[in-house]
């Protein structure tokens, strides 16, 4: 996606010199291999910083709730949806935004490169269909299909769903997606099983709120771990207290949550965190028929009924 | 203070006898990083390692920490007590530090030992550590230590710097703590040779050339605090950031923290955590007033603490040691390396 | 073990379920004492908040309660209720909770009998299943 990059650019610098917008949020190219730096400018002469490449995985619209100024926004596929998301719980008008569309072949997972790699990693380049890894120990080529995100391994929305200009033509959506797999597995598990699972998987957490923090959908004024009368949540690393944060934070992403993976790529511990959030997601569709920001017309999931929703559960 | 050398296969044995009568901690394998751990049966200790994910603060210094409790139960012989935590503070051998986890420790030690005040919790636990380090013979690409104070061989903060030699380990005691170290683990060994300490010479060389990332201080405690306050770079710098823990948590030099009380039923306990500057409830006063509530503000003043003020008050250097971790981990990649060389370099109009 | 008796929390909308509690109370029908009522004035005031605390606080188990859905004293509560029940639900077997610890109910204030037999299916399946054991807070289990 190397080639989306001049493309950004010259929407950045066309939309910065006609006035169509005030600013630009896009991409800078990292500082350390396989990272990027989301970025906002304001004048034409910064344009030259926009970068584009499968380490954009950070979700931009988590930089655009409560904004009042026009601002011109890159989206790839879940990015989009998460700005319909906006739109829809008024965090931001529609009429404020130019979304540059970005039809996305998924992003690169830096720790499984990391892993499968000899040595310390010094550079990493791209084209169409490989990463090229420059470590201590040598160079090698690998065929990013291989080593893309989790989520974006499972993506069936890689074009923007919303959008004022594509950088590119729309790329094939995957097809026969099986995106439940392994939540149905951990479904499928006896409790006791279950709560060894959960209890390992969060073992590392260390509370930095980074996964909250990265996640777009995520921006109560006072989130529930910061309430005091009363505390719903301690802000120790007790294990209870732990699993209650990562359990209401996935259950207040219900029917809101794109998959985008950025609460992934932000755990600095590297944590599988989607494990709880993709299981509301699973629900919310199996449950209710919904997808998360397919159009800005559609109310979400708990904010409307049905008089035949599910109620075989309650007595 | 002596030199020795010791086949690694020896000191790894020592080490694991050692770890039978004390609390040894060291780098161990978790799968895709390392971290501390305490050594015991099924736990073993990893030395082929660049850096730790967690910075070894949370050995002396908790995550959290109990400080004391209380029980109101009728029943309690002790009820309407405050009691301070039992806890064994018995000694602590933390082997592998790199030098600059270690020198962040003394930058830690300089909030926790004032003349005003002493941290009892933290004092005790880092007057019962014994701190042995590994030098670094192959730097990160993105480690900077050498330009805050630093160096892959440093020394400051050890009790003992260890040099990996390939199959053997020479062991070096700085300090008393360390020369009984040496003598616990060092029965195998023998007196480190002429051509042993050039070979740990000649590795130290090289790891100081490979250290390729400098960062510019030379200008930082001249500069007008007030300018660099009000300096227009930091919207730039803070926009991306997001707001999280990540580069406080993993920084070996941050210590702040947050006490709070917790009660359950007729019992209570008061429990010291990490806290971050980063974090918007950080300055919130309980008027409901909160100073630091825009990103930029808390962004700014956490580079401003480490890089002007703490050089100011200190005149001893910055308080980063160069590990990297920061520049690593920080989901949006803000890279203290380039706030640096904007506070650095700047030059009010 | 034998002589255990699971704490119940439950929670009862003001104007059904709540109803219907007294209503058994007042015709004096017979059912197991384990029921901890915490009144709210809706089901749709409910938040997964309570529910989460109630078993971290060590209850054996949860049931909620409230009008059945088209007779809400707020119109459609119990409907915005009904959906987040269903994901809560599904959210707390997941993460490894036994079934059978959080049970929900539509009871109105004239069912006192239905009441009574929810309650008794209610303690009867709590029972079955012994103390709460996973997910409870007494103190932080940290340094």
């Amino acid at each position: 996606m190397i080639d989306y990059v001049e493309k950004i650019r010259e929407a950045a610098r066309r939309l910065l010199s006609e006035g169509k917008v005030d600013v630009f949020i896009g991409f800078r190219k990292g500082t350390v291999p396989m990272m990027s730096e989301p970025a906002l400018i304001s004048d034409v002469s910064q344009v030259d910083d926009l970068w584009w490449d499968s380490n954009c995985g950070i979700n931009l619209a988590n930089y655009i709730t409560k904004r009042t100024d026009r601002v011109g926004i890159v989206a790839k596929g879940c990015d989009s949806r998460n700005i319909v998301t906006h739109i829809v719980e008024n965090q931001i008008k529609k009429e404020q935004l130019h979304i540059v569309g970005v039809p996305c072949r998924g992003m690169i997972d830096r720790r499984r490169i990391g892993s499968s790699v000899e040595g310390e990693i010094l550079e990493v380049t791209e084209d169409a269909s490989l990463v090229t890894v420059k470590s201590s120990n040598g160079q090698k080529a690998y065929d990013r299909n291989e080593f893309l995100q989790d989520n974006c391994s499972i993506c069936i929305h890689r074009n923007p769903v919303i959008y004022d200009e594509l950088v590119a033509d729309p790329v094939p959506e995957q097809e026969n997606v099986d995106r439940y797999e392994d939540i149905r597995k951990i479904e499928a598990m006896d409790p006791a099983s279950k709560h060894e699972f959960f209890t390992k998987l969060i073992e590392p957490c260390i509370r930095c709120y980074a996964c909250r923090n990265a996640c777009p959908q995520c921006y109560c004024p006072t989130c529930f771990v910061d309430e005091s009368t009363p505390q719903w949540v301690g802000k120790s690393l007790d294990p209870t207290d732990t699993m209650t944060f990562h359990f209401l934070r996935a259950y207040h992403l219900a029917g809101r949550c794109t998959d985008c993976g950025a609460c992934e790529r932000a755990c600095p511990v590297s944590i599988k965190v989607r494990t709880f959030t993709k299981k509301l997601e699973k629900d919310a569709l199996e449950l209710f028929g919904w997808e998360t920001g397919m159009s800005i017309d559609n109310r979400p999931p708990l904010d409307v009924y049905r008089p035949d929703d599910p109620n075989d559960f309650i007595k | 203070m002596s030199e020795k050398i010791i086949a690694k296969e020896q000191f790894l044995q020592a080490l694991k006898q050692l770890s039978n009568q004390q609390a040894v901690y060291a780098p161990v394998n978790e799968g895709e990083f390392y971290n501390y751990k305490k050594l015991e049966d099924g736990v073993e200790p990893d030395f082929t390692f660049q850096n730790t994910r967690l910075s070894p603060k949370g050995l002396i210094q908790p995550q959290s920490e109990r400080m004391f409790e209380y029980s109101l139960d009728p029943g309690d012989s002790e009820a309407n007590v405050v009691k301070e935590i039992k806890r064994d503070y018995g000694p602590q051998a933390i082997v592998g530090i790199r030098p600059c986890d270690a020198k962040a420790i003394q930058l830690v030690k300089i909030n926790f030992d004032t003349p005003e005040f002493r941290d009892p919790f933290w004092l005790k636990r880092y007057e019962a550590s014994t701190l042995v380090g590994l030098a670094c013979n192959d730097p990160c690409a993105s480690c900077f230590c050498s330009t805050t104070g630093s160096g892959p061989f440093n020394e400051e903060g050890l009790d003992a710097l260890m040099t990996d030699l390939g199959d053997s380990f020479l062991i070096k005691s700085l300090t008393e703590k360390g020369e009984a170290f040496l003598k616990t683990v060092g029965a195998g060994a023998k007196d480190a040779q002429a051509e042993d300490k050039r070979k740990k010479e000649e590795l130290k060389g090289k790891a100081e050339e490979a250290i390729r990332s400098e960062v510019p201080t030379a200008k930082l405690r001249e500069q007008d605090l007030n300018a660099l306050f009000d300096a227009p770079f930091w919207e730039d710098v803070a926009f991306s950031c997001i707001n999280c823990g990540t580069c406080t948590y993993l920084c070996p030099t941050c210590w702040c923290f947050d006490i709070q009380d917790e009660v359950n039923n007729l019992k209570g306990l008061r429990i010291r955590n990490w806290d971050a500057c980063m974090f918007p409830l950080f300055t919130l006063h309980g008027s409901g007033h909160n100073p630091r509530d825009h990103k930029v503000q808390r962004v700014r003043q956490r580079f401003m603490h480490k890089l002007k003020y703490y050089v100011d008050k200190y005149n001893n250097g910055v308080a980063c040691v160069g590990c990297g971790r920061c520049v690593q981990y920080c989901p949006v990649n803000i890279d203290i390396r380039k706030v640096f060389r904007y506070m650095n370099d700047y030059e009010a109009r | 073990m034998s002589d255990w008796e699971p704490k119940i929390v439950t929670f009862l909308c003001n104007w059904c379920s709540y109803g219907g509690a007294d209503l058994a109370g007042v015709s004096r029908l017979q059912y197991p004492p384990n029921i901890r009522v915490i009144r709210v004035p809706c089901t749709g005031r409910m938040s997964p908040k309570f529910i989460l605390a109630a078993f971290r606080h060590g209850a054996d188990g949860v049931w909620v309660s409230g009008c059945h859905p088209g007779d809400c004293h707020y119109i459609a509560g119990n409907y915005y209720a009904r959906r987040k029940f269903a994901l809560l639900n599904n959210m707390i077997e997941y993460i490894g909770i036994e079934p059978g610890r959080l049970h929900f109910s539509w009871v109105s204030s004239a069912e006192a009998t239905k009441f009574q037999e929810v309650v008794t299916k209610v303690t009867e399946s709590v029972k079955a299943l012994g103390p709460a054991q996973h997910y409870i807070k007494t103190e932080a289990k940290v340094a």
